[in-house]
């Protein structure tokens, strides 16, 4: 099965493809798109847009609005421009009419917000806020804590107490994520997991599609070019599968360190320092796993891919036939990118110790949970044993198919094939 | 000594037999002719003979043992459909059929470059295949066909979409192989170059072997009663004559056939007589098409048997 003329198949793909255009282009942009769509999500998520936020808090006493100055105007966003808030006293009646006269200026946005603190805030905690947008939690996230640490502190102000427990009370808690693994220690937890393995299930998507679409075209294309019939009367049909599917596989798993290789030079050298929320708690076997694991993947898909060009002699009829192919990497797909929102789901465990969705899920859980070896192990020994009976299978399919070229051929010929001896 | 010899060759598809019980042997040192009209199962033979169908029954006989991989690697193979990677140069498409038969070094390259001087490619060595003509894509394929100098030389239909001069080529190409003593096989619908080149000959139709044997032998057995006319006049009253079992007109020449053998002179007699001007009356001369319409009857019309 495997000797100078599988190697010589080998070389040829791998030469086609390692230096085509598009593997280099491919290369680089897909790096580059995901960059853009983390730095995008990134920028989505913390664009709070409450730049040119007008307010106007009115209290009822001056007490109160010495004390609302004080607070405010040392905080980051008032200092820094994006927030101008006036401060003014007024008693219920005057501000019925104080509100009446800014209305146009709310509803024409030109005021973000009027904030009314009554003196008995100071006995019930009631506040009123009148905007166009009333719930506007950036703009209530920022000042609501503010506002409370004030009349918590006028509130005990004069009695018996001290500062530090007037401190203690007015401070809301604050969670700190800690991961628990079996080794010893914890960690503290930034977005880094999350990000490592949206990242590393994107590429495993893409290259799986990518590279096996490609394998498809070159089998469609071998047939109609009639190269195959030249081709066989060197090699046999299975060394031509292997040279094919290896080449391509060696294709992908060049590509696919070459992406990974900013994470390896993260992880095994000191050279980058990233923000304390983008540390992850990848090692460097599990980037070898990885790359175990899709190296399997690819060979099973590539030969799935390989087997549904052969049954074609046309890229249409192959590529209206390919969803059933196409269904096994992207129900693993979605199960895995929906991940971090519930890492422990019994779906994902299911999904990630099946044939071909544990390629998929499995590495995606060890980026984010802590998995045991005898699942990952497990996982391993499926996917081997689907791997072999993929390309038992499509040896069969290919060898017959290849040679089959005008009627587009129906399932139960197909199957037929199977049976072929020799 | 047989070079090769096909034992009940028999293929089936879908129920329809595309080669039945095929025999026939190749001899060493010979061009060996497959003939018959498109679909009468030569491509099929063919296929079976270089291991890429696999047959339902039957053999095929290399030197004493049954065919395997070691006769792939000694054999050049032209399809009839041909093919090549457009994308590829023309040296690279060379080196890398040679190297799928186990050649490859400087030697090979020496020797392709040697063939595409021959062929008067030498300057298109790093054009890509699909900026060659369709004339030049076929004498590149050629030259993969025979670069690994091998012992069996198969070309289905190679004439087929030819120039002139570039089939020209290829049977001086096929008559310098065979005196380096390799074995030619070629199968063809055109009866002239099988007439021309073969010194054995199988005739296939409908899937069975119809004929096959020497091609001098079978010439002088069919050509019994048999007439090769080239004339200037008017010979449409033989039409009339009794003993005048059929003609056939070939544009260029008239194939004639008596009902007994003493009435050849007979014929010479009455068309000089009849003031025709014979520039050749060949007695005892058939054309393979002749042989071929005797054989397999009268479909050529609709066969795509026809002469050049």
């Amino acid at each position: 099965m495997f000797n100078y003329r599988t190697l010589a198949v080998m070389k040829r793909e791998l030469r086609e493809k390692l230096f085509s255009k598009t593997f280099i282009f491919m290369t680089l942009l897909i790096p580059l798109l995901m960059f853009l769509m983390l730095g995008f999500q990134t920028f989505v998520m913390t664009y709070e847009g409450d730049e040119n936020t007008t307010l106007v808090i009115v209290s009822e006493s001056e007490q109160i609005t010495e004390k609302m100055k004080e607070e405010f105007k040392d905080r980051p966003f008032v200092k820094n421009g994006y927030y101008k808030i006036d401060f003014k006293t007024m008693n219920e009646n005057e501000f019925g009419l104080f509100l009446n006269s800014v209305r146009q200026d709310l509803l024409d946005e030109k005021l973000t917000g009027v904030v009314y603190i009554p003196e008995s805030a100071l006995q019930n905690k009631n506040v009123e806020y009148f905007s166009k947008n009333p719930n506007n939690n950036v703009v209530f996230k920022k000042i609501e804590g503010i506002i409370n640490s004030a009349l918590v502190d006028l509130y005990f102000a004069n009695k018996l107490i001290s500062t530090k427990d007037i401190e203690y009370l007015s401070k809301s808690i604050d969670f700190n994520s800690f991961r628990i693994s079996r080794e010893l220690g914890v960690e503290k937890e930034g977005y880094g997991n999350l990000v490592v393995s949206f990242v590393l299930t994107f590429l495993l998507y893409f290259s799986l599609i990518f590279l096996g679409t490609m394998m498809m075209r070159s089998v469609v294309a071998e047939k109609t070019n009639r190269i195959v019939e030249v081709l066989l009367s060197s090699v046999n049909p299975l060394e031509l599968m292997v040279g094919k599917i290896l080449g391509t596989g060696i294709t992908g798993l060049a590509q696919m360190a070459i992406w990974l290789s900013p994470l390896i030079l993260v992880i095994s050298t000191n050279w980058f320092t990233l923000p304390e929320d983008f540390i992850f708690s990848i090692k460097l076997p599990y980037i070898l796993y990885f790359l175990f694991n899709f190296f399997v993947g690819l060979i099973t898909f590539l030969g799935l891919f390989a087997m549904v060009g052969a049954i074609f002699d046309n890229d249409q009829d192959a590529q209206s036939a390919i969803w059933p192919v196409m269904m096994l990497i992207m129900i693993p797909f979605f199960v895995a990118i929906s991940l971090p929102s519930n890492p422990t789901s019994p779906i994902a465990k299911i999904v990630s110790l099946v044939p071909f969705g544990s390629l998929m899920v499995m590495p995606a859980r060890m980026s984010i949970t802590e998995v045991p070896a005898i699942e990952i192990i497990f996982a391993s020994i499926i996917n081997l044993i689907t791997m072999f009976g993929v390309f038992w299978l499509a040896a069969k399919i290919y060898r017959v198919g290849i040679l089959k070229t005008g009627k587009k051929p129906k399932w139960n010929e197909v199957i037929q094939w199977l049976k072929y001896s020799g | 000594m047989y070079a090769l010899e096909v034992k009940n060759l028999t293929k089936t598809f879908d129920g329809l037999t595309a080669v039945d019980n095929a025999s026939f042997n190749v001899p060493e040192g010979s061009i060996f002719g497959l003939i018959g009209r498109n679909g009468a199962g030569k491509t099929t033979t063919i296929r079976m003979m270089m291991g890429i169908y696999v047959p339902d029954n039957g053999e095929v006989i290399l030197r004493g043992t049954k065919v395997g991989q070691e006769f792939k690697n000694r054999v050049g193979y032209l399809p009839e459909e041909r093919g090549l990677y457009k994308k590829m140069k023309v040296m690279e498409t060379l080196l890398y059929f040679a190297e799928l038969k186990g050649k490859k070094g400087k030697e090979i390259e020496k020797k392709a470059e040697e063939y595409l001087e021959k062929f008067d490619l030498a300057d298109r060595k790093q054009s890509k295949i699909e900026d060659l003509s369709k004339g030049n894509q076929q004498k590149v394929q050629f030259i993969a066909t025979i670069l690994h100098d091998p012992e069996f030389i198969i070309l289905d239909e190679p004439f087929s979409g030819l120039d002139p001069i570039n089939t020209n080529l290829l049977v001086n190409i096929i008559s310098e192989k065979k005196q380096q003593g390799k074995v030619i096989i070629l199968s063809t619908h055109l009866m002239d170059f099988a007439e021309r080149l073969c010194d054995h000959i199988a005739m296939i139709d409908h899937g069975k072997i119809i004929l096959n044997g020497q091609l001098d032998e079978i010439k002088q057995r069919f050509g019994k009663r048999n007439i090769n006319l080239i004339y200037e006049g008017d010979i449409s009253f033989i039409h009339q004559l009794p003993f005048i079992e059929k003609i056939t007109d070939f544009g260029n020449s008239t194939g004639i056939k008596v009902t007994e053998d003493s009435k050849i002179q007979e014929l010479l007699k009455l068309l000089i007589e009849n003031n025709v001007t014979i520039k050749k009356f060949d007695a005892n001369d058939i054309t393979l098409h002749e042989i071929f319409i005797e054989l397999a009857g009268q479909e050529e019309n609709n066969g795509g048997l026809h002469h050049v």
